[in-house]
């Protein structure tokens, strides 16, 4: 294979590896705050997508101009989530919250198609959509915005974390709730904010990816998959695991389908996670859990 | 409360009674096909209950185990004209070997691991399913399926055939049942609560989970193939995830566990868009609210509701009945054990004996490894090098070390653990009975050795109780009770006295000595002097991994280095 051919598909693999990042990222934020998996992450990435869909005729502007619009919008739709699908059942077994997502992304998939309608739609690209050349590879510019904004995104993330008074108290409440709420951190705010946060990335993720690859109101669930994939090969509640898992992903279905085919490309991955999970039973990075009995 | 019981039953009988009147008087061609659909539903959330609401693993292989009898059954029919006696047996028995041949490795997986694997199976099975389309028709999938045919008659559409769906329900769902309230349901109940424990209590969890997945396969199996004589075709969409997040959502509305909440679930999610049919295009968008609106109205699922207006009637006590005599062990010997955590050598060579008739302190400040030690010795961490040796009454010594936990606890070790672990949703009685489970020939003689043994401690008031509810000192006391029932030759308990008041403490020690005097070995791991010295009659003191020392409790606690170990002068 030419080296033109293998950059090209390196830059495609991280600019979707990107997109899939913000979703992931998103996910296990959320895992770790709550304890729960949030099923309608991928029908949230959708929604983000058509709500760049339906914006895109009022703003005569390049798509990087909605991305604040789609971040607010979607952290309210958070909030709502949360708020709906999630306090109600917490203290609960978090099986509760794995159906009661599962019910928040029945509503949006068939909101959308009643809105919308069933058939995919493009969101306009981040920036002109043209091609930029850079000696002998001509790359898609918005494979490079892609990957700009996903990464000031993950950086906005992790410096919050790390730096902020509001980031040590997510953390907090993510490691541990009743010694947070001991210690004074409002966790019931912290935890909705969580949710804003990582359905905002989610959003983001639908107006990065609902250019290059449309968006269907039934896009959602092929995401959560992936999003659960990355979080597990990345190490179960590992941040910058998430982010890695799903840049392994996105290059192992580009570079895969390049070569081969998708259906064989999407086999290969599950069968490459099952066997991870069968030699790892942790996960890559989990730890045994010990029992001080 | 008896007319509660009487009503119960009676609202089952009328359910029933109610759905056979619609089918046969009301309802029109359409409204029987709905409810022949809700019947295969009815069946494949059944045997989704069975692995997801007894046996605690949330697997999402239940709608390819449906996929998969669907493709069964509609690949022999139509491609190679198969009837129905010879395509349904194999539609059941393809599943159920894809569930034995993926269980063995994926069932070890913790929750969320052990989810995503079975999605992961899911997800090839489906694309196996598109890409193979000289066996499957691809993604158009296969016309022409067959009906089904009963000795000789050809089962025509309409009520014939929803009375054959919803015969093999009544059927399934009983056999589920029962097998659901016996002790193979017990067990696994306890396996979904505890697996730790379930373990230490003889139950080979392993073989437990396989079974468990391996009937839900079987449910699936049957329930996709009828789907298939139903539709008469059979495209991707069986195998697709929707299929699965239906199961999942009838077995959760029903009421997780409940094999009737399964049969309710399934008729309510079938019919509830057929309701809502006149909001035309966004009548799934209610769907899915009604759906949110139930889970968290609802957590316990319909049947859940049904038990709040109508609680079930508590069952009268068995009859105690006193245990089978058992031959008395010999003594157990542990020699050399060792194991690390990292660099850590939490447990460096430990040997003692354990003698019959005779309790056992084991003494050293926190973290010197006596839990560790009780964990090697019972099964739950492997040892990096030593031997167990078991001498039994008649059979030469054996070497358990690192054997599984169940074969440790068949062999007559049983132990506490240090926070007591007893399921909270059990009664007493059903947790000290789950002890007998593996020995005893049915859950009734179970419980009535379990309730002799309650007595025996003192607490036999407490079995109807939940476990939940009660304060540490009663959960002690249930857990030891728990232990007992096992008649073990080896007893070992870790810090049973903890949080008892001085009267508790006296009362545990009288109860340990009667324990000790019927020829079981006993290890007590102690921090309280006052309780364990006047108790033990050997002492064995630990420090960083290592026997400081051995000997009558006396000179032990008088030792230098124990003195110097527990008051941290420095080492020796």
């Amino acid at each position: 294979m030419h080296v033109l051919t293998v950059a090209q598909l390196l830059l495609n693999g991280v600019a979707l590896g990107a997109a899939y990042a913000l979703v992931a990222l998103g996910f296990v934020l959320v895992l770790n705050a709550t304890g729960a998996v949030n099923f309608a992450q991928g029908d949230l990435v959708m929604a983000g997508g058509m709500l760049a869909v339906a914006l895109a005729p009022l703003v005569p502007a390049p798509g990087i101009a909605l991305l604040p619009v789609v971040l607010v919008l979607m952290a309210a739709l958070g909030l709502l989530v949360s708020v709906a699908a999630y306090l109600p059942l917490r203290g609960r077994p978090h099986v509760g919250v794995f159906i009661s997502t599962i019910a928040v992304g029945i509503v949006l998939q068939n909101g959308a198609t009643v809105l919308l309608g069933p058939e995919p739609r493009a969101a306009p690209p981040l920036l002109s959509g043209g091609t930029l050349r850079l000696g002998e590879l001509v790359v898609a510019e918005q494979s490079l915005a892609i990957v700009a904004v996903a990464a000031l995104l993950i950086g906005a993330q992790q410096w919050v974390f790390a730096r902020t008074q509001l980031g040590r108290r997510l953390r907090a409440t993510a490691q541990d709730p009743e010694m947070a709420r001991a210690c004074g951190v409002p966790v019931t705010a912290m935890i909705l904010a969580t949710f804003a946060l990582g359905t905002a990335y989610a959003g983001a993720a639908g107006l990065l990816l609902a250019n290059q690859f449309f968006v269907t109101p039934t896009a959602g669930s092929d995401l959560i998959l992936k999003a659960y994939i990355a979080v597990t090969l990345g190490g179960w509640g590992s941040v910058p695991g998430a982010v890695a898992g799903a840049l392994v992903i996105a290059l192992f279905e580009v570079g895969v389908s390049a070569v081969l085919s998708y259906p064989v490309a999407m086999g290969a991955l599950y069968v490459t996670l099952l066997v991870v999970l069968v030699a790892r039973p942790q996960g890559l990075f989990g730890e045994v859990a010990r029992r001080r009995a | 409360m008896k007319w509660r019981g009487a009503v119960r039953r009676a609202s089952l009988v009328l359910g029933a009674v109610a759905l056979l009147a619609y089918a046969v008087l009301y309802a029109s061609p359409y409204g029987l096909r709905v409810l022949t659909v809700a019947g295969v539903y009815a069946l494949a959330t059944v045997g989704f209950q069975v692995v997801f609401g007894l046996g605690g693993a949330l697997s999402l292989a239940q709608g390819t185990f449906f996929g998969v009898g669907a493709y069964v059954t509609g690949i022999l029919g139509s491609q190679l004209g198969w009837a129905f006696p010879a395509t349904f047996p194999l539609s059941l028995a393809v599943p159920v070997g894809l569930a034995l041949l993926v269980g063995l490795p994926v069932l070890r997986l913790e929750s969320h691991y052990f989810a995503l694997a079975t999605l992961g199976i899911a997800q090839v099975v489906l694309l196996l399913a598109v890409n193979t389309p000289d066996l499957t028709g691809g993604a158009n999938g296969l016309a022409g399926v067959p009906g089904i045919v009963l000795f000789g008659w050809a089962v025509p559409r309409g009520l014939p055939l929803a009375g054959v769906v919803w015969a093999c329900v009544a059927l399934g769902a009983v056999a589920a049942a029962m097998l659901a309230r016996g002790r193979w349901g017990r067990a696994l109940t306890l396996v979904r609560d505890d697996p730790l424990a379930a373990a230490t209590l003889g139950l080979d969890v392993g073989r437990l989970r396989l079974t468990a997945f391996a009937l839900s396969a079987l449910y699936g199996g049957a329930a996709g193939a009828l789907s298939v004589h139903t539709q008469r075709v059979v495209s991707p969409e069986v195998l697709e995830f929707p299929v699965m997040v239906a199961i999942l959502t009838m077995a959760v509305v029903g009421g997780r566990g409940r094999i009737a909440g399964a049969v309710l679930g399934a008729v309510l999610l079938v019919h509830l868009p057929e309701w809502f049919r006149g909001l035309e295009r966004s009548y799934l968008i209610v769907y899915g609210l009604a759906l949110l609106a139930a889970i968290v109205l609802a957590p316990h699922g319909i049947t859940g509701l049904l038990d709040r207006l109508l609680p079930p009637r508590s069952r009268p006590l068995p009859e105690p009945a006193p245990l089978p005599d058992r031959a008395s062990g010999g003594a157990l010997r542990v020699e050399g054990l060792a194991k690390a955590f990292g660099g850590v050598r939490a447990v460096d060579g430990v040997s003692f004996t354990l003698e019959p008739r005779r309790v056992t302190g084991l003494i050293g400040p926190n973290g010197s490894g006596k839990t560790t030690l009780i964990n090697l010795i019972s099964g739950l961490e492997r040892p990096d090098a030593g031997r167990v040796r078991l001498a039994g009454g008649d059979m030469s010594p054996r070497d358990l070390a690192g054997a599984r936990p169940d074969r440790v606890a068949r062999a007559g070790i049983a132990r506490t653990f240090q926070a007591a672990s007893l399921p909270d949703d059990a009664t007493v009685l059903e947790a000290v009975a789950a002890a007998r489970l593996e020995r005893d020939p049915s859950v009734a003689q179970a419980e009535a050795h379990a309730l002799a043994v309650l007595e025996r401690l003192g607490v036999g008031g407490l079995a109807g109780r939940p476990c939940g509810g009660l304060p540490a000192a009663l959960r002690r006391r249930v857990e030891l009770a728990r232990a007992l029932a096992r008649q073990p030759a080896v007893l070992l308990l870790d810090e049973p006295a903890a949080g008892l008041t001085d009267g508790e403490k006296a009362d545990l020690a009288r109860h340990l000595a009667a324990v000790a005097a019927e020829g079981v070995a006993v290890l007590v791991v102690e921090h309280d002097m006052g309780f364990l010295l006047p108790l033990a009659g050997r002492v064995v003191a630990l420090d960083q991994g290592r026997v400081l020392a051995d000997g009558l409790p006396g000179e032990v606690v008088r030792h230098p280095a124990v003195v110097a170990a527990y008051l941290g002068e420095g080492s020796p």
